[in-house]
């Protein structure tokens, strides 16, 4: 099972890269991708398409800053976010905004497996955490 | 007022606007105290990373999608996807003089139920050794207390000596022995005032031991007298591996910090084989190739690395280890041990059948070496022990011949009673380690012939006699053995003089 899962992971990390045009997940390789392995059904299927999916959704992350607020907030400062984002990790982010009450208070952003954390809730648990 | 409230206004706004960034994953497996983790792209080698409630893990594997930790703690609440956070810091352990008298687990947590330690500093746990440059030849002694040691198989200060045998042949005995002597010399040294005197402080890490052992040591060191001067760093046999792995490289930082601040330290990793077992399972969990009796190939980097740690610096203080190795059946050809006997400086080694034949510490004399050698003895030793291992060596050697027959010549008779004596006169029981000053003078007796006309079985006995005679009564005298630490013509005619004064009396 482990080999097997091995070797699953191998051709995902293979049909990713094919996948990238330009540094970006291309959709239309996406749909060629998945257009093969119904085709041609690869050992595993299962294994080797949650492989895939794990791959293409980390890289897509990376794209995109999900912009967790409590409140309102403006197109302007999501705007301003992507802006930011995109100078730092030197690639185009796209910035999505999230509601969560749970904050009371900030914003939490994520991008990749990065997060910000500028809401009253994250200040509170460091608080906590520190005491 | 104003200002109180301007501070808290101030602190107010630095939390407010500062944004923490912080790099997550999410848990994809756990396993047998290991966890392979998705994300955590930022992490670093050996990186602490923190777990949901409260557990802490230490990045090992670092692979092109996923990360591998291991976990220190309660795993019992970690499920698949919750989330993990790098902290930017290697793993520490708290260091300073707050250990010493205390039991902390391989974290440097207290296990001892003596409240929390209020240490100031931190020392990381995994650390380059030092390097050729900073380092200074081993020279100054390090007293084990054991006659049979201090005489023939010298320890100095910064000195890797590896004490090797079965189990039940009196390894642990050895190195306590020599903590509650460190802490005895202390106790002299500092109550004597002199400002030279430099203490010896002691680690004591516990590796995968039973709990019920190591509540045993702690209890001969308190009743010694020597746990002020000592930490233990205990990872029991019921830790997890991670914490059994992590125990020696713990203990090796608090040592350092007594190095690095000019002082020494001694330290007990008891013992190493169960490091290596320990590794070999957190190895094989994390899925790392396996190699001969499938312990993982960089073992011997595990134990290499741990040990050149210890270490004499130039112009700052020295860290002197005592790695212990158990072998099955007295096999020392056996993987984990030559690679010990390889890194350290020299070995002890235990043989089971003197132990059983009553010859206690059961040194085997043959195949126990100090590489150091007499660099790190007193001159008074040298001049009174310097012949005893070659003449304990042919007597073994003689031993075995004149078994086959009876016909022997005068010399070698001579010999063979001579060899006899020094033999019983090297045993000694558990937890009463000798001054090194007591021990010249029974040496010198030795020397002097003063053993020669008792019955050999008496000779235990007279020995015994000849320690308490020197310590009660000639106090004075050991004293100026001690400061001088040679023999001198007149201190030759003193002991000479107190040997025969004992002879009578012994008699009598």
């Amino acid at each position: 099972m482990a080999a097997q899962a091995k070797i699953a992971q191998q051709f995902a990390r293979q049909l990713f890269t094919l996948s990238v045009v330009d540094g970006a997940v291309s959709a239309e390789r996406v749909a060629g991708v998945l257009d093969y392995v119904e085709k041609h059904r690869p050992a595993n299927p299962v294994l080797l398409l949650k492989a895939y999916y794990r791959l293409v959704a980390t890289e897509l992350a990376k794209g995109e800053a999900l912009v967790e607020h409590a409140g309102s907030i403006d197109d302007g400062t999501l705007a301003a976010i992507a802006a930011a984002m995109s100078r730092k990790y030197g690639r185009p982010v796209v910035a999505t905004a999230k509601p969560n009450a749970a904050l009371l208070a900030g914003l939490r952003v994520h991008v990749g497996d990065d997060i910000y954390e500028a809401s009253l809730a994250g200040q509170l648990a460091a608080l906590a955490s520190s005491v | 007022m104003s200002t109180v409230l301007e501070q808290i206004e101030q602190q107010i706004a630095k939390l407010s606007n500062k944004a923490v960034k912080k790099n997550t994953g999410n848990i994809r497996t756990v396993a047998d105290g290991v966890a392979k983790i998705d994300g955590l792209s930022d992490v670093m080698y050996n990186e602490m990373v923190q777990f949901p409630g409260g557990a802490i893990g230490i990045a090992l594997n670092l692979e092109a999608d996923e990360v591998g930790c291991v976990i220190l703690g309660d795993i019992s609440q970690l499920k698949e996807g919750d989330e993990v956070t790098t902290t930017g810091k290697l793993l520490s352990v708290p260091v300073g003089k707050e250990l010493l008298g205390r039991t902390v687990d391989a974290l440097g947590n207290p296990v001892d139920g003596k409240g929390p330690i209020e240490s100031k500093e931190s020392y990381p746990v995994e650390k380059i050794a030092p390097g050729i440059i900073v380092r200074k030849s081993v020279s100054q002694p390090l007293f084990t207390g054991i006659m049979a040691i201090d005489s023939m198989i010298p320890i100095g200060r910064g000195q890797r000596e590896l004490i090797i045998g079965d189990r039940g042949t009196g390894k642990t005995t050895i190195t306590i022995d020599t903590i509650i002597n460190q802490a005895k010399i202390n106790k002299v040294g500092l109550a004597s005032g002199d400002a030279k005197f430099r203490p010896v402080y002691s680690i004591y890490v516990a590796v995968g031991q039973k709990n019920s052992n190591i509540v045993r040591t702690i209890s001969a060191l308190e009743a010694a007298g020597a746990l002020e001067f000592t930490i233990i760093v205990a990872a029991p046999a019921a830790d997890n591996p991670a914490n059994q792995y992590l125990a020696p490289y713990s203990g090796a930082a608090m040592g350092e910090w007594f190095m690095e601040n000019g002082m020494d330290a001694l330290i007990v990793y008891d013992d190493l084989s169960k490091h290596a077992v320990a590794y070999r399972q957190i190895s094989l969990i994390l899925k790392r190739p396996s190699g001969r009796e499938a312990y993982p190939g960089d073992v011997f980097y595990l134990h290499s690395r741990l040990l050149e740690r210890a270490a004499r610096l130039d112009g700052k203080g020295s860290l002197t280890a005592l790695p212990i190795i158990e072998t099955l059946a007295g096999d020392v050809s056996a993987y984990i041990p030559t690679n010990v006997i390889s890194i350290t400086d020299g070995q002890i080694f235990l043989e089971t059948d003197l132990f059983n034949q009553g010859i206690r510490p059961a040194v085997s004399v043959g195949l126990s070496v100090s590489r150091v050698g007499s660099s790190a003895q007193i001159k008074a030793t040298k001049q009174v022990g310097g012949k005893l291992k070659g003449e304990l060596a042919q007597f073994r050697e003689l031993a075995a011949f004149a078994q086959f027959g009876s016909d022997l010549d005068a010399k070698t008779k001579a010999q063979l009673e001579r060899g006899g004596r020094i033999v019983e006169l090297f045993k000694q029981p558990a937890f009463s380690p000798l001054p090194i000053e007591v021990q010249v003078s029974i040496l010198f007796a030795m020397q002097k012939g003063f053993f020669d006309p008792i019955d050999i079985k008496k000779i235990v006995d007279a020995a015994s006699s000849l320690k308490s005679f020197f310590t009660t009564r000639k106090d004075a005298l050991l004293t100026e053995i001690r400061t001088k630490a040679a023999l001198d013509k007149d201190l030759e005619a003193k002991l000479q003089a107190a040997c025969e004064e004992w002879k009578s009396s012994f008699a009598a």
